[in-house]
């Protein structure tokens, strides 16, 4: 029935912000910075993607990884940039975040002026929808889902297990003593920020493959998913990106189908009570 | 003709609600976002009475004021507690919710999104006369400003965006003083709000989207914080510009997000290079 | 000098103690600071309060402020208790403080900073801009602000950005600026500390300045020819009061030479 349907699609939603907000929740967490502009890394990855597949008729895979390595890249270029020589010039959080903002005004500008608002979409057929009993979708809402996992996964290992995982975790415990006791900041930073971009870059791979991209896609979706990480919190950040990722694709799937003319709404009210609410909001 | 007054008047609406966000932002720390949500309260408040119950305009903008102080007064309470970022976010927020309510609750004239067919006074019809009332009350606006903030309580007010805790020592309630001029600057807002209804005599939500809170923060960025000067001196300078890209021979669909993209790089460049704009007597510290 | 000065403290309410500290205790999650620590500051004093680092001589002020509450043991100031109040009140039981770090305002002047602190100014209150009697309090204000600096030798750098000058000067702009708010009894916290040597008789002039005038002092301090020369009574912090008395019974007090001198203090 309908609302199993509504479940499946918001499942399959939690995919996207989870892939998002584990990459925001981590450059938050370590590093305190409000990186808006994670919008439009994921921009970039899904346009290039658009542009490479579509456009140019290059293969999907070599497509995608194109997308991914100039998505990361970016995201690092945005820290090297504009992070590290704004904070270096006496900034703080809220420099940056109005930096980022800025930043991210001025992707969207270009790719409004450059698409002409128009949507694009990456893939060249229909995808084919999938009917077991009472619910239909398709294969790629599982071929969204399970790399998600999978990538979750492995990203847990890699940030427990490895010894840069290591590194990452001191520098959220605590950014200054991790400097102090000899932990390559600058090279722990940069990890984090090719890390998370890429993250982004495979959220907008998806998005330009299946709904389509438009100029201010990565807004939307970062928003809703920044609600995802205040919900969960950075004490446990996987648990808590992946948690509220979930909770927040039931609820947006949920409103989407029930009162799509209050999404917006509902996820802004919950994203200013979760503020208030949480003492530490993101500090978590 | 007619557009240059139409221009001007833009120009003072914005001028108004740049004195407004800076009283907040520049002279008393409160990281506002989404400040163009009470503007639109004004707005629509204005609107919504001359249209539907034909009040006259004059009449309606004491009440725009007074209902968007008001509102500025009861949103700023919950959110007293916030640090500068989170504040930001959550102001960023409000507006959004603000424009997005307005568009699902308010009433609309038949047949279109938002609303029109004001009625004005004569002197109100006239781009020349509107234009004069409109630079009249602009005047007032600024005059109060420098009153209040070259006053003890401008004085207050900057010690409490410089350390809050310390004024706390001094036996000042830091959250009265916040909360005080709040909702002044809310009053300011919808003022604004309310002229600018009549100047564009067709508004809908799409005209106070938070894209132009972020051009009001490039407004007073520019200009300068805690700086009466520079509030008028950004907007009057950006909006200029705009209408100048506007002439300059860019096809119409570019030179919107030609100015946006070139907004957006202002902010990064004042946050990284000048962040006391022209002649900010402040500079962005958090 | 007029007879009015600007050191002047509220009328006295006859009270003998202005402070009174009965077997007060603190710790701090598992952290013992202090327990057990009773001593009088009597009205139109100068306490000095000493100890090493870590005493929780400054933990005091800040309960004293409402900035931390007492684990045990009673803090009361003219004989009202002070256990449950909030820093914003401390001004209204006539308590004002100065921070070891200062913080001045500072993007402020000089003297803004000590025309801000002033009470009941009629000028703070918008509404009240558009009437003419804020601007007399204003330049009443100002004068005895100009005052207050020149007593400090700031007066010429009246008009700097406080975060321009020296440490040493804004520790001093810190002292004016909690005199201007007309508190009965001062809490100074380390007021000569980072300050040059040349200027320490500045402070001791303006505090014997404040006594003479009727307030009631306060003051942690780790400079002890300040502590000999201005203070009518000395405690030493350290897990407990370990000696009170005047500056020469305690500075040759065994324990305290033990403790925190190291040596017998010859002036």
């Amino acid at each position: 029935m309908a609302l199993l349907q509504v479940l499946i699609s918001g499942l399959s939603l939690s995919g996207y912000y989870a892939v998002l907000a584990i990459g925001f929740g981590m450059i938050f967490a370590t590093l305190r910075i409000f990186h808006i502009a994670h919008a439009a890394v994921f921009g970039l990855a899904g346009y290039m993607f658009f542009l490479f597949h579509r456009m140019y008729q290059i293969d999907i895979w070599v497509s995608g990884a194109l997308a991914l390595v100039l998505a990361a890249v970016f995201g690092l270029l945005i820290d090297l940039g504009i992070y590290r020589p704004l904070l270096r010039r006496g900034g703080g959080t809220f420099s940056v975040f109005i930096a980022s903002l800025g930043l991210t005004l001025v992707f969207e500008s270009v790719a409004l002026m450059l698409t002409k608002g128009t949507l694009s979409v990456a893939r060249v057929g229909a995808l084919a929808p999938v009917t077991i009993g009472p619910v239909s979708f398709r294969w790629f809402d599982v071929e969204v889902v399970v790399p998600v996992a999978l990538l979750y996964a492995g990203l847990y290992i890699a940030v427990m297990r490895t010894r840069v995982g290591l590194e990452i975790r001191a520098l959220a415990d605590n950014a200054g003593l991790a400097g102090v006791v000899g932990i390559n900041t600058d090279r722990t930073r940069t990890a984090i920020f090719l890390g998370a971009s890429a993250l982004a870059g495979l959220a907008g791979i998806f998005t330009a493959y299946d709904s389509g991209m438009v100029p201010t896609s990565g807004m939307d979706l970062l928003f809703i998913t920044i609600v995802a990480v205040i919900f969960g919190g950075s004490r446990y950040l996987f648990m808590g990106a992946l948690g509220g990722s979930i909770i927040m694709g039931l609820v947006t799937a949920l409103a989407g189908f029930l009162f799509p003319q209050w999404v917006t709404i509902i996820v802004f009210s919950l994203l200013i009570v979760l503020l208030i609410v949480r003492p530490n909001g993101l500090f978590g | 003709m007619d557009y240059f007054y139409f221009i001007i008047t833009v120009i003072c609406i914005w001028v108004m609600m740049s004195l407004a966000a800076n009283l907040v932002l520049g002279y008393s720390g409160q990281f506002t976002c989404g400040h163009v949500g009470y503007l639109a309260i004004g707005a629509y408040t204005t609107g919504i009475l001359n249209i539907f119950t034909g009040m006259n305009f004059f009449l309606t903008l004491p009440l725009a004021v007074a209902i968007t102080a008001l509102t500025a007064f009861l949103t700023l309470i919950p959110l007293l507690r916030l640090g500068p970022l989170h504040f930001g976010i959550a102001t960023l927020g409000l507006n959004v919710v603000i424009v997005d309510l307005i568009h699902n609750l308010a009433p609309r004239v038949q047949g279109a999104e938002g609303l029109f067919g004001l009625t004005m006074p004569a002197v109100m019809m006239s781009g020349p006369g509107r234009c004069a009332i409109v630079v009249v009350l602009t005047a007032l606006c600024v005059w109060f400003s420098r009153i209040l903030v070259s006053s003890p309580f401008g004085r207050t007010l900057r010690a409490l965006r410089d350390r809050p805790e310390a004024l706390v020592s001094l036996g000042k309630d830091v959250d009265y003083y916040r909360i005080l001029v709040w909702t002044i600057s809310g009053a300011l807002a919808g003022l604004a709000g309310g002229l600018y209804t009549a100047t564009l005599s067709y508004i809908d939500p799409t005209v106070f989207v938070v894209l132009f809170s972020f051009n009001l923060l490039v407004y007073i960025g520019v200009g300068g914080l805690a700086s009466i000067l520079g509030s008028v001196l950004g907007a009057t300078l950006l909006i200029a510009f705009g209408e100048a890209l506007r002439f300059g021979g860019l096809p119409s669909d570019i030179s919107g997000p030609v100015q946006q993209a070139l907004f957006g790089l202002l902010l990064v460049v004042i946050m990284m290079f000048r962040r006391q704009g022209l002649v900010g007597q402040y500079e962005f510290r958090e | 000098m007029s007879s009015a000065s600007s050191l002047d403290a509220p009328p006295a309410s006859g009270v003998a103690n202005k402070l009174e500290v009965h077997d007060l205790e603190k710790h701090f999650g598992g952290v013992q600071v202090f327990r057990h620590v009773s001593f009088d500051v009597p009205a139109g004093t100068i306490t000095a309060l000493i100890g090493p680092n870590g005493a929780g001589k400054t933990t005091l002020i800040n309960m004293a402020c409402g900035v931390f509450h007492a684990d045990g043991g009673t803090l009361t100031k003219d004989g009202r208790s002070l256990a449950a109040i909030k820093p914003a009140q401390a001004l209204s039981y006539s308590l004002a403080r100065t921070f070891q770090d200062v913080r001045v305002f500072p993007t402020m002047t000089v003297l803004e900073n000590v025309m801000v602190a002033f009470p009941k100014q009629p000028g703070d209150r918008p509404w009240m801009l558009f009437g003419g009697s804020w601007r007399s309090v204003e330049e009443a204000n100002r004068s005895a602000a100009l005052d207050l600096l020149e007593r400090l030798e700031l007066a010429d750098d009246a008009d700097r950005r406080a975060e321009d000058i020296p440490f040493g000067s804004q520790k001093l702009l810190g002292l004016a600026r909690a005199t201007a708010t007309g508190a009965d009894t001062l809490l100074l916290d380390e007021t000569t500390t980072g300050l040059a040597i040349s200027r320490v008789p500045i402070v001791l002039a303006f505090l014997r300045g404040l006594k003479e005038a009727g307030r009631t002092i306060l003051l942690i301090e780790h400079n002890m020819d300040v502590v000999t020369d201005v203070a009518d009574q000395v405690v030493v912090l350290h897990g407990t009061v370990i000696a009170s008395g005047t500056p020469a019974q305690v500075l040759h007090d065994p324990q305290v030479i033990h403790d925190y001198l190291g040596r017998i203090y010859d002036a």
